[in-house]
């Protein structure tokens, strides 16, 4: 920042303005010709510089202070091999129809980053540049991770393959819900909705972001009584059933303390909000793969920085991280529901999630080729505002692999929770035997939820209740390489 | 009761056709089809006892079906019977796909056990009423 | 699927006007595919006259069964299970081949692959080996053909404890109870399958095709080898032609005279030397040598002294 800082404001003329970020160009932060290494890291930021600002020297500038950060030559960097740790920005693309936005790419050597560490990661890349005051907004777009470092993460300590095989359950996508009402429920009306849930049908239920341990229900209450419940659910339906038990607290020895009990209590898995932090997370992630146990990730926070297109971090890369942080479970959007969500981006993040090679796909807004290198699949979550009749758009849009969940779509059904549930999963387990069949589910996906309605009561009434929902908004964080599109009709 | 292990547990039983298209959907994907049976319906009850192998190289669901069908002829009735896909594919290298196709003609079901231990604490047992009769006369 | 066997495969016909709704045999045989089959059958096989007549006749006969069935007339499906016999290299399993084929484009098998067996696939090795060898095998014929060539050593009457026994139980069984789930071919010298027929009649009954396969004149078999030739871009010179007529006549009068598969087996020799003498000649090769087999290639076989053909030379005795 120093000069620059201390020199311009984005009024200031543009003589000593420019004079200024020159100096990041000329230091060696732009390399037209520089070939990315395999170890290198690549950023792609979406660069919105001031007006007046070259865009080069913007990202020059962006490189530059997501580096090794001096404005000017100081001596100190004669006692340092600093060709090697300059970022290196070595191209600089317009941005589609999007006139004073480019996209800038920048290669980082991987000796910047510390092994295994997403907050020196993130320090690095987002630590100090958001705040330039030559850009007027900047976005993290995506990061292609070189092999080498994914390699020091341990990734998923369960993943989606293992998480199935713990629950020996194959071929479908799993269903849960959010116990609602959020707020106010006693531990013993908590597990109340937990066990119909549960009973059902569904395989999981889950606690919301902000259900933590307050006034109305002490934490240890809530997870004695959703342990019965589960185990009673286990009973009667002979499946294995689970329910993710939010250890968010605010202290690390608090989540610990949750965690333990939780295992204690025979819980297959825990949860965790993304705003306890990336050290957090990881920490978390290095218990659950000590103690067998499955760790879902709510993205609580996530839309104030991913949202908009302009400024911030899209999710793509916090799903990145988050795979390499070692979560097994992450809510990765529904298209469908009533969350922020365009098709062709959500499939992008979906991809990022679960395969082990993801290719270059701008439509979905995957600017780079990503090895994953055999880490471990991360389970996408689809929730919020999601119910059975759009089963056939869902398991066409999100596939199989994905637990999808639905809170107000189960415990709002008019004859109670257990019949949400089993209306799910009815919806469910037809759409897949016509899916396999060959069946077109698109087309006739409505045809096939009232056929398999004819001998399930509960999926009638859940039909009818919600036939009219949909939630057709046109989301804001579109890819910037196809006309946007929405989902539902 | 009924359980509801697997993947079409929730509908009516599968009839034989549609037991053949979901047996030829896992072959067309290139997976090997197993048929497997217990009368231990735990749900931790992992390695149900093998019919044969995995069929590796059948191309036609004709072929599983001569198998069920003689699965079915040894064991309906008194067990659980299921098929299951495993997928060779690197990263993935486990089941793809497993429903129950056949179960005894009365599902007893599940006793919780609870055994209260330190404080408000509880450890639960499941345990199937029909694994209190010896193997092979549980159903 | 017990069920499925007597359901005709698609619902009756009923003209809407209540008038006699009727079928385009014609274009049913161009559209099933069976047309383009059958004529390719024609033209890349040589001869076979008559075998080629009797698989028109199952082809028609199993259009009109499609077509009675969707009218409701069918009752039973059609038994499809055939014997081929005749001589070695005849061309048993080269039409095994398209009769699986056409099974398929007609939809009385669903996959239309060919599995080729002989005892050793079928029969085991020690007790309680046998009935898993056989349903592996039938298992992965299922959807399509199975052939089984030189059926009859399945039977060995002279050893009352035969595994073979076994198989041809098992086979016996599916073949009456699965028929639409595969076809099987029986293949063999004609008077060994006759005896093996009359010593099993179970497989006589179930067998509802009998298809005789001749012996190739000295003219087919030179066609054939000109089609194989073709097929690998070889081509014979007219002296090495005029050789290879003489090639044939004398190795059909020889032993283990085998059709078409000595004709194959002939050229693959006279391929090896064509390639060793333009290799020894030392000079520059054009395209033009490279597909040409000379004279020499084939007038080199010591069918010509008398003597069996083979390469390398045998050593003289
Ligand atoms: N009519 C024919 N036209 C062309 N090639 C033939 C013909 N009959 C046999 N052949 C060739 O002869 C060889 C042996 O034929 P095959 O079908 O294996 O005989 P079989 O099963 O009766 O022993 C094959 O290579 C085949 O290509
Ligand atoms: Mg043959």
């Amino acid at each position: 920042m120093n000069a620059i800082d201390k020199t311009t404001s984005a009024d200031a003329p543009r003589s000593r303005y420019s004079a200024g970020v020159m100096e990041y160009r000329k230091m060696g932060y732009w390399q037209p010709d520089y070939e990315p290494k395999d170890t290198d890291v690549i950023a792609l930021f979406r660069v919105t510089p001031q007006d007046g600002v070259d865009p080069i020297e913007a990202s020059a500038a962006v490189a530059g202070e997501s580096s090794t950060a001096t404005w000017t030559v100081v001596w100190t960097d004669r006692l340092t091999a600093c060709d090697k740790y300059r970022a290196k920005c070595y191209r600089v693309d317009p941005v589609p129809n999007s006139p004073g936005s480019w996209f800038a790419y920048i290669a980082y050597d991987l000796d910047l980053f510390e092994p295994g560490s997403i907050a020196n990661l993130s320090a690095s890349i987002i630590g100090n540049v958001f705040g330039f005051k030559p850009l007027k907004a900047l976005r993290l777009e995506d990061m292609r991770l070189p092999v080498a470092y994914v390699k020091t993460f341990d990734g998923p300590a369960t993943g989606i393959v293992v998480e199935r095989e713990r629950l020996d359950k194959f071929g479908r996508p799993l269903l849960g819900a959010t116990v609602k009402p959020k707020l106010g429920l006693s531990g013993r009306n908590y597990g109340r909705v937990v066990y119909e849930a549960l009973k059902g049908g569904l395989d999981f239920t889950k606690d919301d972001e902000n259900i933590n341990s307050q006034p109305f229900m002490h934490w240890r209450d809530r997870f004695l009584y959703c342990m019965e419940a589960v185990n009673k659910a286990q009973a009667s339906t002979g499946e294995v059933k689970g329910t993710y038990l939010n250890i968010t607290a605010g202290t690390m020895e608090d989540m610990y303390e949750r965690a333990e009990f939780a295992k204690q209590l025979g819980s297959s898995i825990v949860m965790i909000d993304l705003i306890i932090g990336y050290t957090a997370i990881q920490s978390m992630a290095k218990w659950a793969r000590r103690n067998d146990m499955i760790l879902h990730l709510h993205r609580a926070g996530h839309s104030t920085y991913t949202r908009q297109k302009t400024h911030g971090v899209s999710f793509r890369v916090i799903a990145k991280w988050m795979r390499l942080a070692g979560v097994d479970h992450i809510h990765a959007g529904t298209v469908v529901g009533k969350l922020e969500g365009d098709p062709h981006t959500t499939k992008g993040y979906y991809d990022i999630c679960r395969e082990d090679y993801v290719p270059q796909n701008l439509a979905h807004g995957v600017f780079f080729d990503q090895d994953w290198a055999s880490t471990r699949k991360l389970m996408p979550v689809a929730s919020g505002g999601i119910h059975a009749g759009q089963m056939h758009q869902l398991i066409d849009l999100l596939g199989e692999d994905v637990v999808l969940q639905f809170g107000g779509g189960t415990i709002g059904h008019p004859m109670g929770i257990q019949a949400g549930a089993t209306a799910n999963r009815v919806a469910l387990e037809a759409m897949i035997l016509a899916r396999n069949e060959g069946r077109d589910i698109v087309v006739e996906g409505p045809d096939i939820l009232q056929d398999a309605a004819r001998h399930c009561l509960p999926l009638r009434q859940a039909l009818d209740t919600w036939k009219d929902v949909t939630f057709n908004y046109s989301s804001t964080d579109t890819p910037d390489f196809v006309p946007q599109a929405t989902a539902a009709e | 009761m009924r359980i509801t292990q697997g993947a079409f547990s929730f509908l009516p039983d599968l009839d034989d056709g549609q037991i053949t298209r979901q047996v030829q959907y896992c072959i067309d994907k290139g997976w090997a089809v197993n048929i497997e049976f217990t009368d231990d319906p735990h749900p931790r009850n992992t390695y149900w006892e093998m019919w044969g192998m995995p069929m590796f190289d059948v191309p036609d669901a004709a072929g599983v079906m001569f198998e069920l069908n003689a699965c079915r002829k040894a064991h309906a009735g008194r067990n659980y019977i299921r098929v299951s896909a495993f997928d060779s594919t690197h990263t993935w290298e486990s089941l793809r796909l497993s429903f129950i196709t056949d179960r005894p003609a009365d599902e007893p079901g599940f006793a919780l056990d609870r055994q209260e231990v330190d404080g408000r604490s509880i450890r639960y047992t499941t345990r199937a009423y029909a694994a209190d009769r010896p193997e092979g006369a549980r159903y | 699927m017990e069920a499925v066997i007597d359901t005709p495969p698609t619902a009756p016909l009923a003209a809407p006007d209540g008038g006699e709704q009727a079928i385009d045999l014609r274009a049913e045989f161009t559209e099933s595919g069976l047309a383009r089959v059958l004529d390719e059958l024609d033209t890349d096989l040589v001869g076979l006259v008559p075998v080629k007549q009797r698989l028109r006749e199952i082809g028609a006969l199993l259009l009109v069964d499609r077509a009675r069935a969707r009218f409701g007339l069918q009752a039973v499906s059609p038994t499809l299970h055939m014997s081929f016999t005749g001589n070695p290299g005849t061309g048993k399993t080269t039409v095994a081949l398209r009769m699986a084929e056409i099974l398929h484009r007609l939809g009385y098998v669903r996959k239309g692959h060919l599995v080729t067996v002989t005892r050793d696939d079928l029969v085991g090795q020690y007790i309680g080996h046998t009935a898993p060898k056989t349903k592996e095998v039938l298992k992965r014929a299922m959807g399509g053909v199975l052939f089984i060539d030189e059926a009859y050593y399945l039977y060995r009457p002279e050893n009352e404890r035969d595994y073979g026994q076994e198989a041809i139980e098992i086979l016996l069984q599916v073949m009456e109870n699965q028929r639409d789930d595969l076809v099987v071919i029986l293949a063999g010298y004609a008077d060994r399958m006759e005896r093996f027929f009359t010593a099993n009649p179970g497989f006589r009954s179930r067998v509802a095709h009998h298809i005789d396969f001749p012996d190739y004149t000295g003219g087919e078999l030179e066609a054939i080898g000109a089609r194989i030739l073709d097929g690998m871009n070889y081509r014979l010179s007219p002296a090495a032609e005029e050789a290879f007529h003489r090639y044939v006549e004398l190795r059909m009068a020889q032993p283990h005279f085998a059709n078409g598969r000595s004709v194959r087996n002939a050229l693959d020799r006279a391929r090896l030397r064509q390639a060793n003498r333009l290799f020894a000649s030392e000079r520059p090769v054009t395209a033009g040598d490279l597909t040409t087999i000379e004279a020499e290639d084939i007038l080199a076989s010591r069918v010509f002294s008398g003597g069996i053909d083979s390469y390398p030379p045998l050593p003289a005795r």
